[in-house]
């Protein structure tokens, strides 16, 4: 499903194009309500059983949108109940960022095994002989599995000669690498909001597009329009996403079309942290510290201090590519508000984290803001050209997994030759975790740990637009036309930054 | 060996709807040589629609061989490639 344009997908961006196209046009809060009815036009069902649940869909996902809270199913309340509470020129987020639209939901059944039509009902049956809990049985001539007896461990399936048996997952649960999708009382999916740490996997591996992340393009977009200075930073991302015309020069041309002053790349803060990670690394590594973990993915990080808190203090405190870049934004352009562009649902949550000044005022994702070059009309074909060459080949390729252990390796090497750095990494995070508990086992001492709780690194963000294998492919190009591969030949190396 | 010309745009509203997963899918198209007897190369050619007025509801648009499609999903235009590759294909 992930990488694969699917009428869900289109979906989802029609809603961010159109929220764009709203704010844009500085309409009145009535025409919120005709949205849906853009979106899904005619009077037959496309999508599901009924044109009136989709449109009552799409108005949820325009709430979410724009911020709002989902309706309640049971008490009468317009689309646009509320809008003139969040419709403002600045930030407005009100917890939780991921939610369940409980009617699109399809309630899938949780985790089972089940006997499907390719059963034989061989002689010799070894799915009988396999199971440690007797729940396959043999009954009218076909494998029989009692579901109350049954753990699970799927062993029946793995040695079916016919490939009979199936595990059937719940698509979002099997994406949740923190085991936070529960159900409500009707088996719907419910999110447990203790575990979880909102990488947005759910959002994209539902094939009902019953998941979707709250936005915060609407009170952007009347930030620009108000006349506001507003500083754009890129995560490392982000080539590639917006096609094949839009080279990173025309990117950076078109966020200034579109009325940002100024645009940063958020790899200066990469290879910050690459820099402050190494010396870390060397002064404690071995030391008081066993091990040392990568910080920049905020799901990693966060669920390695949920789940592993007496490990927390081995997950580096240098400050997140994201936050480095906006204090030498925030620096450079005091009065100006920091927005950050990346392929991530979770730094949404970083940047509204009250323990960190973050310095970042709104946080969007390449999707979104595919949506507001689309409501604009911004052609890439059109614009001039003024270079991106902000950062380090090493900084840039904190966008796919692995380019942040090379990018923090690189630097040891360069400074400290003498140390030998061992390195282990895992995306997804289910394997983060198997690699934390390693880790815990104390099979990890001497290592940096890199985590990327999204598979392939950034490049494979709830928030992208283009296939992964593509996006890693532009990364890595892009990497190799910066003048150097070694954080330590930044022009912001030397820089200060408050911690 | 024939050769096929594709041209996928490529413009912001077409790939906001799915034109580089268009490109991977005329791409993947490659790996299936054996199945589909495709003694065909397909050539894509990205372009944008400067000069033309917007897409809208069209979008997104690819040529086949000079043949104009609109609302292309990687559905419709595998299915056009493998139906020309039966049939005459301009060298």
């Amino acid at each position: 499903m992930r990488g694969i344009y699917t009428p869900v997908t289109k979906l989802r961006r029609q809603v961010f194009a159109q929220i764009a196209e709203f704010a844009y046009r500085n309409e009145e809060y009535a025409a919120f309500e005709e949205i849906p009815y853009k979106i899904i036009k005619g009077e037959v069902a496309t999508y599901r059983d009924s044109i009136f649940k989709e449109r009552a869909i799409i108005g949820e996902r325009l709430r979410l949108a724009m911020g709002l809270s989902l309706r309640k199913v049971d008490e009468h309340m317009p689309v646009a109940k509320g809008i003139e509470e969040c419709a403002k020129p600045e930030k407005y987020y009100e917890p939780p960022l991921v939610n369940v639209i409980p009617f699109a939901c399809n309630a899938c059944p949780e985790t089972s095994l089940m006997v499907t039509d390719n059963c034989r009902g061989c002689l010799a049956h070894p799915c009988v002989s396999v199971c440690p809990v007797k729940a396959v049985s043999f009954e009218n001539g076909k494998s029989h599995i009692d579901q109350d007896k049954c753990v699970r461990c799927g062993r029946c399936k793995d040695v079916c000669p016919y490939s009979a048996i199936v595990k059937y997952e719940r698509p979002c649960a099997a994406a949740c690498g923190v085991d936070a999708i529960e159900s409500d009382y009707l088996g719907r999916a419910k999110i447990n909001y203790d575990k979880c740490v909102s990488c947005g996997m759910c959002i994209v591996n539902c094939p009902f597009g019953a998941i979707a992340d709250k936005s915060q393009i609407y009170q952007l977009i009347r930030a620009i329009m108000d006349g506001q200075e507003v500083v754009a930073e890129i995560a490392p991302a982000f080539v590639g996403q917006f096609g094949p015309l839009a080279t990173p020069d025309k990117v950076k041309d078109a966020l200034k079309e579109l009325g940002f002053s100024a645009v940063y790349e958020v790899a200066i803060g990469a290879d910050i942290g690459a820099m402050a990670e190494a010396d870390h690394y060397v002064n404690h590594v071995g030391k008081d510290l066993p091990f040392l973990a990568t910080s920049c993915c905020p799901s990693w990080s966060v669920m390695a201090k949920n789940n592993f808190p007496d490990l927390a203090g081995c997950v580096s405190e240098a400050l997140t590519p994201m936050v480095a870049t906006a204090r030498i934004i925030k620096k450079e352009h005091p009065d100006a508000k920091v927005v950050f562009i990346g392929p991530c649902a979770a730094k949404k949550l970083e940047a509204s984290r009250r323990s960190v000044r973050s310095d970042v005022d709104f946080v969007i994702t390449f999707e979104e803001l595919m949506g507001m070059f689309v409501a604009k009309g911004i052609d890439f074909g059109s614009v001039d050209t003024e270079p991106m060459d902000d950062a380090t080949g090493a900084g840039r390729g904190y966008a796919v997994a692995g380019g942040v252990a090379d990018a923090i390796a690189n630097c040891i090497k360069e400074k400290y030759p003498d140390v030998e750095v061992k390195v282990d990494r895992a995306e997804g995070l289910r394997n983060c975790k198997k690699m934390l508990q390693i880790a815990k086992a104390g099979k990890r001492n001497g290592y940096l740990l890199e985590g990327m709780a999204c598979p392939g690194g950034c490049v494979g963000g709830a928030g992208t637009v283009i296939p992964i294998n593509k996006a890693s492919a532009a990364v890595k190009s892009f990497q190799t036309k910066a003048g150097s591969s070694i954080a330590y030949d930044s022009k912001y190396a030397d820089e200060k930054i408050e911690e | 060996m024939k050769r096929l010309i594709v041209e996928v745009c490529v413009c912001p509203e077409c790939v906001m709807m799915g034109a580089m997963d268009i490109i991977e899918a005329i791409e993947s198209l490659k790996k299936l040589k054996t199945q589909l007897r495709l003694n065909t190369q397909v050539q894509v050619i990205t372009k944008s629609c400067i000069g033309e007025p917007k897409h809208g509801d069209d979008s997104p648009v690819v040529v086949i061989n000079g043949d104009r499609l609109v609302c292309a999903n990687s559905q419709t235009v595998m299915e056009k490639i493998i139906s020309l590759k039966a049939k005459d294909v301009k060298h």
